[in-house]
């Protein structure tokens, strides 16, 4: 490329060597002392952050990369020196590897485990092509014989009759493992198939293995078959039998044929009635949310608001309440109404509709300050009343928006609904993870489809409505008033009774809000003051040796000042009452008091004991623990004493280990979201031209490929990351590395769609005037496309990453890694004040990543 | 000489945009293009590029068929041919110089001008071109930071790049204030006069008909229903283009309200 002199270079000239020399002892020195402190500072931050960043996580290698900066650094300050500028492509490249290391190491990301963690996957891809939706009543023959393993003079009568219609007839009736053993069987349904099992002494089942197959065998016209096995090992070689001796085993032979009429599994009935559940929830946090709503967003209206100071104030603290609020994951207010409501649906509908309270207050605020004062003026001039004017000017001008609005929180409740069963014990999720841990892999991927189906064709019928109401529903002045009120009549009727219905199924109680109050408002409160510093404590301990009997040595007296431990009696018998005093010790603090072993081990003499008084004072009374007893074998000396522990405050106040464990898990949580971030861009961008109409033509073959990209892209959009993170667990383990994928295959298919619709919307002019040009197809595609794409992408996955950040907050609660984990432990171990410290973390790691992007993207649009 | 012959063009949608339409152009002529909105014309501006391929009939450019070819063939009879559009289809987001080599991509080297790399020559080029239509200054803004009329003048020096031979112009000045309008026909007027490039443009403004064009066609519905001298477009015969209801508007009054400064 051509080279740009720099014109803003500094008139007066400083000798070259001195700026490098300068930027050698510090980075970026020489160059603000040039002139240029912008890139001066920019350099010295990136060194210090990069530094911090591989002292807290790195590996000594990425040291390099830091010196190369560095090098670069004094090389660039030279050069600016004599005039020139040079591009910063190096460093930033180095910066990059070295973040994308760390965030490697840091995610634990090994492609490696993939492929050894596939076995256990395959069943959970396996299970997606055979869901249990329906299954035909069976009439069932099932025929057993006894084996008897191994074959002993003599042979017992085994204790299991053979069945005689149908028979089986085994070649022996004995037979040692791994010997063959052929099987005959009569009366069975003749052509038709059928399994055999293994029944072990015990009554364990399993299926019988022929050449590493399930063993099955087909009948003949007279339903009889013969098939040949090797006998299993049944029984843990610890469990068999002593020589001499047999057991009684089983072969069972079964048919199942199927009659009559399919009918819904099972799984399929339960997965209807948490479907329902899943929707009643989020149908009733919509309503309920937007109902509320709508006060707040008048209250975070701009316009509304900023007319005097009280209500710029009230303007102000419904803002940052709702920010606050929106920024702490649905899932998170899941668990803690858990704490709060306790767990069931309730709780999980409270937990969507304060988080909806707060979205869409948002964004009905936004919808207000955008109306046009115009039509308001309008109708003004024409003397209407103020009811008037907003009943005809400001009504018609928010209502689309809002409505707008409404319907895609409810496509966002829906999903949100389908996993908040992972937490608690409403909707699907429940039955998707409860499955899981079952390994019935088959009823979860039927959830999975089930979650597939309806969320998509809900998204699909919302997205009609929305278009519905964005152009308008055209007049129809040949219907009567009474058809249409009629329709009106009916829906609104509709809607009614779903309402009932969700109220009913969601087992709403406000009343549990109150009488959860005492846990709501610890952990509140906990919330509210979280752990963020402690002071530096030294532990101190005070003994006095307690002989038992008195007969093994004379204890000498406890010291008569200073903290000391006096012993009522000073010895006695295993049993004797025994009053233990501490003296001296510091006033007001909390002491343990511990039965001590010789070699170190002890046992607190009551739990939760006990605070010192004014005078520092602690007394307890209790009986001589049989621990303390010497007996005759104890070696010589060996006596036990009482002590009393204590921590004492030294110096000041210093930041907590949570905050450290906090800033830690936070750091992981944001190179989870960009690792996904930058995979799944990378391989949606190709992927989304399949899935652009205006791409693939309108061809037989480009149609067919894109709709099928469209649906894929849609069916696997609708499967939340929570959930996926539950699979990918049991493929690459537990960890940040299982959220990682999980974000990946959820953002591929979001990120396609509104990368094919950029797409679709490009102007099709440059493309024509580049191609009138002569260029040819790639670089009319350089020119012409990418150019319009750029921005756009750039703005998209800006936007997925503020979502990544959200969502790698929480999915850590099923395995997924980061800070969610740690939140939710803290939560279960009711050490609130240290999960408050997560949540502030949250909020705020939340609020500035949503803060740069919106700022990078006001850049690029 | 560009020959079109029986010129049919029936879109996917049964839609007919152009019937069996016949005219010849001699070099260095300066056609103008009238009709409606929807009467064919920007569909025979882009059926002489290929931009648009013809149902039937052929158009002959220098004893080539372009309707025949193909491939490279089609690519480089395409650099010979200019082309502006009334919405100046300026890659917004790019700067302006790069806008302008674009214009280069006929002849430029496959795979380096995919790394935006040219030749030296080109940039001089371009900027010569950038400085023929009188922004020399704007050569490393965005294009979307310009004016109307400047973009429309990048459009120019881009089509310029391509060292035309003819040039189309869909409606040119359509999305632009007469004056600019007027300042932008002269550019055209130049290359036509000076450097002989044929011009093949569409118009809505009579005024500018007369004052521009060395030769009118008019189309009305696909079909072609007038050839001739700007000065044998009487009201009649504008009539018969633009229909009963049309009456004539100029841009003139304006213009000259401007030219006096």
């Amino acid at each position: 490329m051509h080279h740009i002199p720099d014109a803003s270079t500094p008139s007066k000239q400083p000798p070259s060597w001195l700026s490098a020399l300068l930027s050698l002892i510090l980075p970026g020195a020489g160059q603000g002392y040039l002139g240029f402190y912008a890139r001066g500072a920019g350099i010295l931050v990136t060194i210090l952050g990069l530094t911090v960043l591989i002292l807290w996580r790195g590996n000594a290698a990425l040291w390099a990369a830091v010196l190369g900066i560095w090098v670069w650094n004094v090389w660039d300050a030279w050069q600016m020196a004599r005039g020139r500028r040079p591009r910063m492509a190096i460093p930033a490249l180095l910066a990059i590897l070295v973040i994308y290391s760390l965030a490697f190491i840091t995610t634990e990301v090994q492609p490696r485990r993939m492929v050894t963690g596939w076995s256990s996957m395959a069943p959970y891809v396996r299970a997606l092509f055979r869901p249990e939706l329906f299954e035909y009543p069976t009439e069932d023959r099932v025929g057993s014989a006894p084996i008897l393993v191994p074959c002993v003079e003599p042979l017992p009568e085994p204790s299991r009759k053979p069945t005689e219609h149908p028979r089986l007839i085994l070649d022996k009736p004995c037979a040692s493992v791994g010997d063959p053993l052929t099987i005959r069987g009569e009366g069975f349904f003749p052509n038709f198939q059928g399994e055999l099992w293994w029944v072990s002494p015990i009554g364990d089942v399993q299926r019988v293995i022929v050449d590493h197959q399930p063993a099955t065998f087909m009948t003949d016209d007279q339903g009889r078959f013969e098939i040949t096995i090797i006998v299993p090992l049944a029984v843990p070689i610890s469990e068999q039998p002593p020589p001499g001796q047999t057991q009684t085993h089983q072969i069972r032979a079964e048919q199942h044929k199927p009659y009559g009429n399919p009918q819904p599994t099972q799984t399929l009935r339960l997965i209807w009635e948490k479907i329902g559940e899943t929707i009643a929830l989020a149908f009733l946090a919509t309503v309920l949310g937007a109902v509320l709503a709508l006060p707040f967003s008048f209250l975070a209206a701009r316009n509304l608001m900023y007319h005097n100071r009280v209500t710029r104030g009230v303007y102000y603290l419904v803002r940052t309440a709702l920010n606050i609020v929106r920024s702490i994951e649905t899932l998170m207010w899941a668990i803690i109404f858990a704490v709060w409501v306790g767990l069931g649906p309730f709780g999980g509908m409270l937990a969507l509709m304060i988080h909806t309270i707060a979205a869409l207050g948002k964004l009905y605020s936004e919808a207000i300050e955008s109306i046009d004062p115009g039509p308001i003026e309008a109708l003004r001039a024409t003397g209407a009343n103020e009811l008037q004017v907003i009943v005809y000017a400001v009504v018609p001008q928010i209502l689309p928006a809002f409505a707008s609005f409404t319907l895609y929180r409810w496509d966002i409740n829906v999903r949100m609904s389908t996993v908040i069963g992972l937490i608690s014990d409403a909707g699907i999720g429940f039955l998707v993870i409860q499955w899981i841990r079952l390994n019935r892999f088959s009823a979860m991927a039927t959830a999975i489809l089930a979650i597939m189906f309806v969320v998509t064709a809900l998204d699909y019928a919302s997205s009609l409505i929305r278009k519905r109401l964005i152009e308008g529903v055209p007049p129809r002045p040949d219907r009567s008033p009474w058809v249409t009120w009629g329709i009106r009549g009916v829906v609104i009727g509709l809607l009614t009774v779903i309402f009932f219905w969700s109220w009913h199924v969601a087992e709403v109680d406000f009343t549990e809000l109150v009488t959860g109050m005492p846990a709501g408002m610890r952990m509140a409160k906990a919330f509210a003051v979280p752990d963020l510093f402690d002071r530096p404590t030294e532990a101190h301990a005070i003994r006095q040796p307690l002989p038992v009997p008195c007969s093994v040595m004379t204890p000498p007296p406890p010291p008569s000042s200073g903290p000391r431990v006096v012993l009522e009696p000073a010895c006695g018998q295993v049993g004797d009452p025994l009053t233990i005093t501490g003296y001296d010790l510091p006033p007001h603090t909390q002491v343990s008091i511990r039965w001590e072993m010789p070699d170190g081990s002890f046992l607190r003499v009551k739990s939760n004991c006990c605070t010192t008084d004014d005078q520092g004072m602690v007394q307890v009374h209790t009986r001589i623990s049989p621990l303390m007893e010497i007996t005759p074998e104890s070696p010589p000396g060996h006596v036990g004493y009482v002590g009393i522990h204590w921590e004492e405050i030294v110096g000041g106040p210093r930041l907590s280990k949570t905050v450290k464990t906090v800033a830690d898990l936070a750091l992981v949580t944001l190179l989870m979201a960009l690792l996904a971030t930058t995979f799944s861009s990378a391989i949606a961008m190709p992927l989304s031209f399949f899935a652009a109409r205006n791409v693939m033509g309108e061809s037989l073959p480009g149609r067919i490929i894109y709709n099928l990209f469209r649906l894929g892209f849609n069916l696997t959009r609708s499967v939340e990351p929570m959930i996926l993170v539950l699979i990918m667990a049991a493929w690459v383990g537990a960890g940040p590395f299982a959220g990682v994928l999980a974000l990946i295959f959820n953002n591929i298919p979001n990120l396609g769609k509104l990368f094919s619709e950029t797409i679709e919307d490009i102007d099709p002019g440059p493309v024509e005037a580049i191609v009138a040009t002569g260029a040819n197809k790639l670089q009319t595609l350089v020119y012409a496309v990418i150019p319009q794409l750029v921005p756009p992408f750039l703005a998209f996955i800006l936007y997925q990453w503020d979502i990544n950040i959200r969502m790698s907050t929480v999915i850590g609660f099923v395995g997924g890694g980061g800070i969610g984990q740690q939140f939710r432990l803290w939560v279960g171990l009711n050490q609130y004040d240290k999960a408050g410290a997560a949540v502030w973390a949250i909020v705020i790691m939340v609020w500035s990543m949503d803060y740069l992007s919106a700022r990078a993207r006001e850049k690029l649009v | 000489m560009l020959i079109v012959e029986n010129l049919t063009k029936v879109f996917p949608g049964g839609t007919v945009a152009l019937k069996n339409v016949s005219f010849q152009v001699e070099d260095g002529e300066f056609l103008a293009v009238i009709g409606l909105s929807g009467s064919g014309k920007s569909t025979l501006l882009r059926c002489i590029n290929r931009l648009i391929d013809p149902t039937e009939g052929r158009v002959i450019w220098h004893d080539q068929d372009i309707t025949a070819a193909q491939g490279q063939e089609l690519r480089h009879i395409r650099r010979q041919i200019g082309m502006i559009f009334q919405q100046f289809n300026l890659v917004k987001r790019s700067t302006v110089l790069t806008n302008v080599l674009a214009g280069r991509l006929g002849y430029a080297h496959p795979i380096w001008s995919l790394f935006h790399i040219f030749p030296k020559e080109d940039y001089e080029r371009a900027y010569a071109n950038l400085e023929r239509v009188g922004i020399p200054e704007k050569a490393h803004v965005r294009a979307d930071q310009l004016s109307g009329g400047q973009q429309q003048r990048v459009a120019i020096a881009r089509a310029l790049m391509q060292e035309p031979k003819l040039m189309l112009a869909d409606e040119p000045v359509a999305s632009l204030d007469p004056v600019l309008a007027h300042s932008i026909l002269r550019y055209l007027e130049t290359l036509n006069k000076e450097d002989g490039i044929t011009v093949i443009c569409s118009l809505h403004f009579l005024d500018l008909v007369h004052r521009y064009a060395t030769r009118v066609i008019g189309l009305k519905d696909g079909e072609l229903v007038f050839d001739g001298h700007p000065s044998e477009l009487t009201p009649e015969k504008f009539k018969e283009v633009y229909g009963e209801e049309a009456e004539m508007v100029t841009v003139s009054g304006e213009m000259n309200r401007y030219e006096s400064r």
